[in-house]
């Protein structure tokens, strides 16, 4: 669906893409994982012909797209970071307009309206002006907007930014559903936790430059932690913690306010390793929890920061 | 016409502010026309003025003074009582007190005494009365030097014929400014006040969040979208200019019919809403909050209707400011209104002054436009 290939896009001596390369197949939803700055957006506005960029090539649904791919543009709905929507017209008008940048005509417009309010569940508010709206139902009508046309390829950059977690989870349910009606989507986010969820592949972004691309798992394999365990109202002396960095698959330990953080390689047993190590010395302790690698661990380890630095 | 129609829609919103904006040019123009219209009449009328005479000569010249004074004056006799002098003077019946003394001819004509007069200084009657005083005294004298007597002196004065003035119309507007060139006069507040706040107001709605973006990612051509947004500001505009018009053949219809120069006065409004459009589309590409957008058009719109001569004649304005105003383009439109004012029904006369004003002012609805698309391109990149 979208193929790019050594995107180079400077703002000045600032490089907000350095040889980006990403493939995006049909069907899929696509994750654009990464901090602020680390060229999410940029990368969207050079898919989207919105910027000029310097090098490289973006071919989508096998051709080059220019600012003038209007044939392009017709299969392509966006939902942007900011709410994009005319405060003077009412819910109703405001979906019509932005269908209507695409679909000329007015009968068939008006069942992709209709369809398109039901979607974002803002049938009682048709005739309400977006100011009336709270933040959740704003970002819903937002979404309308960009996808009223029934796009097969939709870009969310952000959409969940400022939103209650019961209208995100509506929002995410939504972007799945699209999905499932045959739109691939490219969604873009630093929540980590919402990418994991909806995603079937992930392309990590630091620094303008794609740095890990796969699904979830693949993602995750790719990383030496398997397992990190927590004990919490553990004390322990220095000596002691060296021990425990010994002990078999065990390759990180910290220690901070009576906790200790144990992060494992992919073995098994690693929990009851150490559970059974503190128990020979008899040293007592509170909570223990076990957690499999998150994006995060991803991220933090191939690049050393955490995802929301 | 997605991006017609919502022109249209969010011009529609602000109908209570074109009314308002409305009724303010009307009221303002209504009033300013009746009170500088009544004082233009005034300024042509004949004034007289109430004086008062205390003849203690009671001889022949002094009658023929009084009856001088009487062909354009408003002359009462009054007794030599002081108090009652004062009293005449402080009610303001009388404006001006001339005291003929006893033996007027020997002691004033021949010999060189001057004729006593009370008045309140400074004031306009009290200048204009104490020369017609020495234009008698001095005609007196040289008739008084020729050998003539006091009664001869007196026929002689009373046979001198009062010059007539002959005022002619040459511009047809008996000398007073016509009442359509007022309402044309205040037509820029109106222009920019109405084009920059509903165009900027617009045109910020279109660059406000991501809407921007979101048009130029959909379908529908950029070109189409500018030329659907021009079209729309282009009937907005001729919508304005069609009913001021209309309404200046309502309130001036015959004016405007037999004056002959109402071709060139729609011609001016034209480039004038003209610059008007171009001026608002360039403050709706420089501001982006709508909260801003009232104070700038307010102080654009004041500001070159207070510089440019539409709320202060441009006679009243000094030379630094003047020059200074004709870095706008409401000057010229200004300029051309006064000369169609000034020359009425002979404004042919001055057409290639008339044509340069309204070619100005097309110049700098260019300028606006090369201004606009330069900062629109650094705002896309």
């Amino acid at each position: 669906m979208i193929e790019i290939k050594n995107l180079v896009k400077r703002y000045g001596s600032l490089v907000a893409l350095d040889h980006l390369n990403l493939h995006i197949k049909e069907g899929e939803i696509f994750g654009l994982l990464g901090p602020n700055g680390s060229g999410k957006t940029t990368a969207i506005n050079c898919m989207l012909a919105l910027l000029k960029y310097d090098r490289g090539s973006i071919r989508i649904m096998g051709e080059e797209m220019q600012p003038d791919s209007y044939r392009i543009k017709q299969e392509i709905g966006v939902v942007m970071q900011d709410v994009a929507v005319f405060d003077e017209l009412s819910v109703h008008d405001n979906i019509d307009c932005f269908c209507s940048l695409y679909v000329k005509d007015k009968k068939r417009r008006k069942e992709l309206v209709e369809d398109a309010i039901r979607f974002v569940g803002l049938e009682d508010y048709r005739r309400v002006y977006p100011k009336k709206l709270s933040g959740g139902l704003l970002r819903r009508l937002n979404i309308a907007c960009g996808i009223a046309h029934r796009p097969r390829l939709i870009f969310l950059d952000e959409p969940t930014v400022a939103v209650d977690p019961q209208s995100r989870n509506q929002i995410l349910e939504g972007i799945c559903e699209l999905n499932r009606q045959g739109s691939t989507i490219i969604y873009t986010s630093h929540y980590m936790e919402e990418v994991e969820q909806i995603c079937t592949r992930i392309a990590i972004m630091d620094h303008g430059r794609c740095i890990a691309t796969g699904t979830k798992e693949e993602l995750k394999k790719m990383i030496k932690t398997g397992e990190t365990i927590v004990i919490e109202g553990v004390a322990l002396e220095e000596e002691e913690l060296r021990q425990i960095q010994q002990l078999p698959h065990v390759f990180g330990v910290g220690y901070e306010e009576q906790t200790l953080t144990v992060r494992c390689s992919g073995a098994k047993h690693n929990l009851i390793q150490i559970l059974g190590w503190l128990r020979e010395r008899e040293i007592p302790f509170g909570q223990v929890f076990s957690q499999l690698p998150t994006l995060n661990d991803v991220f933090l380890e191939i690049t050393g920061k955490q995802l929301r630095d | 016409m997605t991006v017609f129609k919502i022109y249209m829609k969010i011009a529609k919103k602000n109908i209570w502010l074109v009314l308002l904006y409305l009724a303010i040019f009307f009221t303002l123009t209504l009033l300013f026309q009746a009170v500088a219209g009544n004082s233009a009449d005034q300024g042509y009328e004949p004034e007289s003025i109430s004086i008062g005479v205390v003849d203690q000569d009671q001889g022949k010249l002094s009658a023929c003074l009084i009856q001088t004074l009487r062909q354009t004056n408003q002359v009462s006799i009054l007794e030599n009582d002081r108090e009652a002098l004062q009293e005449s003077m402080f009610y303001n019946e009388v404006s001006y007190i001339v005291h003929i003394p006893e033996g007027f001819m020997e002691r004033c004509i021949v010999g060189n005494d001057s004729l006593e007069v009370t008045t309140m200084p400074g004031t306009y009657a009290g200048a204009y009365l104490d020369q017609q005083l020495d234009s008698f005294v001095n005609f007196a004298r040289v008739r008084a030097a020729a050998g003539f007597t006091e009664e001869e002196t007196a026929q002689s004065m009373l046979e001198q014929e009062m010059p007539s003035v002959t005022l002619l119309d040459l511009r047809g507007n008996g000398g007073r400014m016509s009442a359509v060139s007022f309402y044309y006069r205040y037509l820029p507040y109106l222009a920019l006040s109405l084009m920059c706040y509903i165009l900027g107001y617009i045109l910020i709605g279109f660059r406000k969040g991501n809407i921007t973006r979101r048009m130029r990612a959909s379908a529908l051509p950029a070109r189409r979208q500018a030329a659907e947004g021009l079209l729309a500001s282009g009937i907005l505009a001729f919508a304005l200019w069609v009913f001021c018009t209309a309404a200046a053949f309502l309130l001036y219809g015959k004016e405007m019919i037999k004056g002959g120069f109402s071709g060139y006065l729609l011609l001016n409004s034209t480039a004038l809403v003209l610059v008007s459009v171009t001026i608002a589309y360039l403050i709706g590409t420089l501001i982006r909050n709508s909260e801003a957008l009232s104070g700038i058009v307010n102080v654009v719109s004041l500001c070159m209707c207070f510089l440019c001569g539409v709320f202060v004649d441009m006679d009243h304005l000094n030379s630094g400011v003047r020059k200074a105003a004709q870095f706008f383009p409401v000057y010229w439109y200004e300029r051309v209104n006064d000369l169609i004012a000034e020359y009425g029904a002979s404004a042919a006369y001055v057409r290639t002054e008339i044509f340069q004003g309204i070619g100005i002012q097309l110049v700098f609805a260019a300028v606006f436009i090369c201004v606009t698309m330069a900062v629109s391109r650094e705002q896309a990149q």
